[in-house]
């Protein structure tokens, strides 16, 4: 029982956080609906929420109805409709299965890469080392796995290429988040510029790889790679056509126990929590903090890299400049909103899955681009990290901030 | 050996001594080696012709050409290095290197322009007032981001702050455009929307930092990840359909009379679009007002010493909220000039990277107005001689030629050109008591 309770008060915030920002989030779509919002003096219920029914379809408008279309597009995108997946569950058709669940797995298709860049912020700010440089990280992995692949293709068996595409795209990832940290070990450079230059310049060396007539898709005039599809996949875990849920997912869990393990159960784990809470006393007690820096970045890193490698050789099946997208931001949302716990960063990561993957539908049928999504996770940071605003807005008692996120910058950081 | 090794002392604050020692010493064999590389650079490229020209009045009149070979100007380059190694090593620590840093840069830039043209004659002018024009909102990001820093309070959020002073200017100057098709009127207008915008950005970033004591860093990428959710939403859904609305009247060049006549400087210096002035007036503004005025004396305290300055009466926070107001406003107008004076329009995320870059330029700039200056024309000169390299179709890879700002940019905080130390108490909170 207290453990529930704390459980519920250490999820108020967060909760609350999320709610609120997809509040403004709601505010934002009815202050930019022009068109609906032109017509307010003439007439006010077709500007703000007007119910009619068009060919025998309910069809909802104005600036309110606007936002119950997005959201309400972006609940179906997903978690598809509950009704249509029993009735697909009853007739038994491999068609109408895969259809009726198919928003369910891309939700969970969207989630595993979210894991992985979760899981890389939430190490990475636990040593105090605040990496925004996931995106980047996750490029560069996917730019190693889909050269090895590639480059190995017919040579060697499927299996071979698997595991060799995975492990170059580790270690490509963990090499270009390594660089950061060293740099800060050593020269003191800000963490957040390098990692962000790091991802303009990662960005700018997938866009000069994929000149290369060996890794362009043939005939392209844009830069996208090869379909790696045909030389190798990650197996697949519901068998059924057009679902792309593969084991990517499966190992992203494994690495939140792995990562839990790491921080919790170790040595090393200590070390780096106890640099990153308090720089000065991990040196005190003979700690190596710059050891404790480097090798956060380096993991964190591996990580991000880790799930471009599945992305490409799996869910996505190819290199393409927008691979990244806005998970590099997403990450760094949803590490915080997870308290930068493992279990909390998948919890934290499937919710933003199907916020991700319901959005995409958002912009497909109520024409909302899906970059609202972006401002509504800037909201949902800004409230985790001053819950001082939630409860001032929503008048409740809240639990402190976990420590850990309060002191995310070491004391005693070299300034910027 | 050297003088300056006799003048570290052997005890006390002999530690930083030492260091400073041996940072001198790394620098002056870092130039060595530049000279060194020159002089290699130079054996193979004397008979590749350089030809640069400078317009005497104006564009299109009277040119000043200098004919010379690559491989002469790389000895030039060899031998600015190299005085400027012989200074370092034989005056150590206490050599006042940034400003002679000008002797190897310029010509190195030059020698390295020319080699990359490996023959092609360039307008000399151009590529200088092209680097000035770059280096403006470069060098504001800069300027703003030692506002806010000397008052102690990090500012990671340059960056999306731009971005909405991009965003807002193009919007609002359209707008007053349509409304009184009065170019004048709409750039003003839209120049101070831009920064009013920004400003008030400044003013959440503060508020978080302040009051609510938010990591400044997490509140910086709070407004990063905002501006571009919310530019780019406003953007898909309002100004992709009603391009009226983003087609604001472009900023023009402006001749300031009688300076723009000087021969050769005239055509370089005062030619420019009016940000490039406004450019040059805050940088000689801010820094009279840093360093030589009451209130930049109670801004340096703060951010050095806030405990220090609170005792003597200051209002520390007072102070910074009105630091990162500023610094809002500046980066507003920053932001402006993108939309307004360069792309002719807003388009998503087109800060790229700037105020990082701007900051690169501030640390560079060892948190000096004019040092920053200095520092964002070499960030302008490698985006100029990008789009130049890119005009004449020089073989190299443009990816390769977009990513230098960026690499520099990581070269620079990592301090590999000379460490140096920021105000102290940037980026920790401040209690008032």
């Amino acid at each position: 029982m207290n453990r529930l309770k704390a459980f519920l008060r250490r999820a108020a915030v967060p909760a609350l956080s999320v709610v609120t920002a997809l509040l403004v989030g709601a505010i934002v779509i009815v202050l930019t609906d022009f068109e609906a919002l032109a017509k307010i003096g003439s007439d006010p219920a077709r500007a703000l929420f007007w119910v009619e029914t068009v060919n025998g379809k309910t069809v909802i408008s104005g600036a309110l109805g606007g936002v119950v279309n997005a959201y309400g597009a972006m609940l179906s995108g997903a978690f598809g409709d509950p009704g249509r997946i029993i009735t697909a569950l009853q007739t038994g058709k491999e068609r109408d299965i895969a259809t009726a669940i198919r928003p369910l797995t891309e939700t969970l298709v969207a989630t595993m890469p979210l894991i992985f860049t979760g899981l890389a912020v939430a190490i990475s700010f636990r040593a105090g080392m605040f990496n925004i440089g996931g995106g980047g990280q996750l490029m560069i992995g996917a730019l190693g796995a889909t050269i090895t692949a590639i480059m190995l293709a017919g040579q060697v068996p499927s299996p071979v290429i698997l595991i060799a595409a995975l492990t170059v795209a580790t270690l490509a990832g963990g090499f270009w988040g390594f660089i950061p940290g060293f740099l800060k070990a050593r020269t003191g450079a800000h963490e957040v510029i390098t990692t962000i230059m790091l991802n303009y310049i990662a960005a700018l060396v997938v866009f000069f790889a994929l000149r290369s007539p060996t890794l362009r898709a043939a005939g392209s005039t844009s830069p996208v790679s090869k379909n790696l599809s045909p030389i190798v996949d990650v197996p697949n875990i519901i068998n059924l056509p057009n679902i792309r849920l593969d084991y990517g997912f499966v190992v992203a869990l494994l690495m939140a126990v792995a990562v839990s393990w790491l921080l919790f159960r170790t040595t090393k784990g200590f070390e780096l929590r106890a640099s990153g809470f308090n720089l000065t006393a991990a040196r005190y007690a003979g700690m190596s903090a710059g050891g404790s820096m480097m090798l956060a970045m380096a993991l964190s890193g591996a990580l991000a890299g880790m799930g471009g490698g599945f992305m490409v050789i799996g869910t996505v099946g190819q290199l393409t400049l927008d691979l990244s997208g806005s998970i590099g931001f997403t990450a760094i949302a949803l590490a915080l909103l997870a308290g930068l716990r493992p279990s909390g960063v998948v919890m934290a990561a499937l919710l933003f899955g199907a916020l991700t993957n319901g959005g995409k539908l958002m912009g497909v049928q109520s024409g909302i681009p899906f970059d609202l999504l972006v401002f509504i996770m800037a909201l949902v940071i800004m409230f985790v990290a001053a819950p001082g605003l939630i409860r001032s807005i929503w008048r409740v008692k809240v639990a402190k901030p976990a420590p850990e996120i309060a002191a995310v910058t070491p004391t005693g950081a070299p300034t910027v | 050996m050297t003088a300056a090794a006799v003048a570290v002392p052997a005890t006390g604050e002999g530690l930083a001594a030492r260091r400073a020692l041996r940072d001198a010493r790394i620098r002056g064999v870092a130039f060595a080696v530049l000279g060194v590389i020159a002089v290699y650079l130079a054996t193979s490229s004397f008979a590749i012709p350089a030809s640069f020209s400078l317009w005497i009045q104006q564009q299109g009149g009277d040119s000043a050409v200098l004919q010379t070979t690559v491989g002469t100007l790389w000895v030039v380059a060899a031998v600015g290095s190299a005085i400027v190694a012989a200074l370092q090593l034989i005056r150590g620590a206490a050599f006042r290197w940034r400003p002679w840093l000008f002797v190897v840069i310029a010509p190195w830039l030059l020698a390295l322009l020319a080699n990359l043209l490996s023959g092609k004659p360039a307008i000399l002018t151009n590529v200088i007032a092209g680097s000035l024009e770059l280096a403006t909102p470069i060098a504001m990001a800069a300027l703003a981001g030692i506002l806010s820093e000397r008052s102690g309070m990090l500012n990671i959020a340059l960056e999306g702050k731009m971005l909405i002073g991009a965003f807002t200017a193009s919007v609002v100057s359209s707008l007053v455009y349509i409304t009184t098709g009065n170019v004048l009127l709409a750039t003003i207008v839209g120049v101070a929307a831009a920064m009013a915008a920004a400003g008030l950005t400044g003013l959440l970033l503060a508020w978080l930092g302040i009051r609510h004591k938010v990591d400044q860093i997490i509140a910086g990428t709070v407004i990063n990840i905002g501006a571009i959710g919310i530019t780019n939403f406003i953007f898909l859904r309002v100004l992709q359909h009603n391009t009226e609305f983003n087609s604001p009247p472009s900023v023009e060049p402006m001749r300031l009379p009688l300076l723009a006549d000087l021969p050769v400087i005239g055509p370089i210096l005062f030619s420019a679009k009016p940000y490039v002035y406004v450019g040059y007036i805050l940088v000689i503004f801010l820094t009279y007002m840093i360093y030589r005025t009451r209130w930049g004396l109670r801004l340096r305290a703060s951010g050095e010493k806030p405990a220090a300055a609170g005792t003597v009466g200051i209002n520390v926070l007072a102070i910074r909220y009105r630091a990162i107001f500023f610094a809002g406003l500046i980066s507003g107008l920053a932001g402006s000039y993108l939309s307004l004076a360069t792309a002719g329009s807003f388009q998503m995320e087109m800060t790229a990277g700037k105020g990082f870059i701007g900051l690169a330029a501030m640390i560079f700039g060892a948190w000096h107005p004019i040092g920053a200056f200095f520092a964002a024309l070499v960030f302008g000169f490698a985006d100029a001689v990008q789009s130049l390299l890119s005009i004449l179709g020089v073989g190299v890879a443009p990816q390769l030629l977009a990513s230098v700002p960026y690499v520099v940019t990581i070269v620079v905080v990592a301090g590999v050109v000379g460490r140096v130390r920021g105000p102290a108490s940037a980026g920790q909170p401040y209690e008032q008591g």
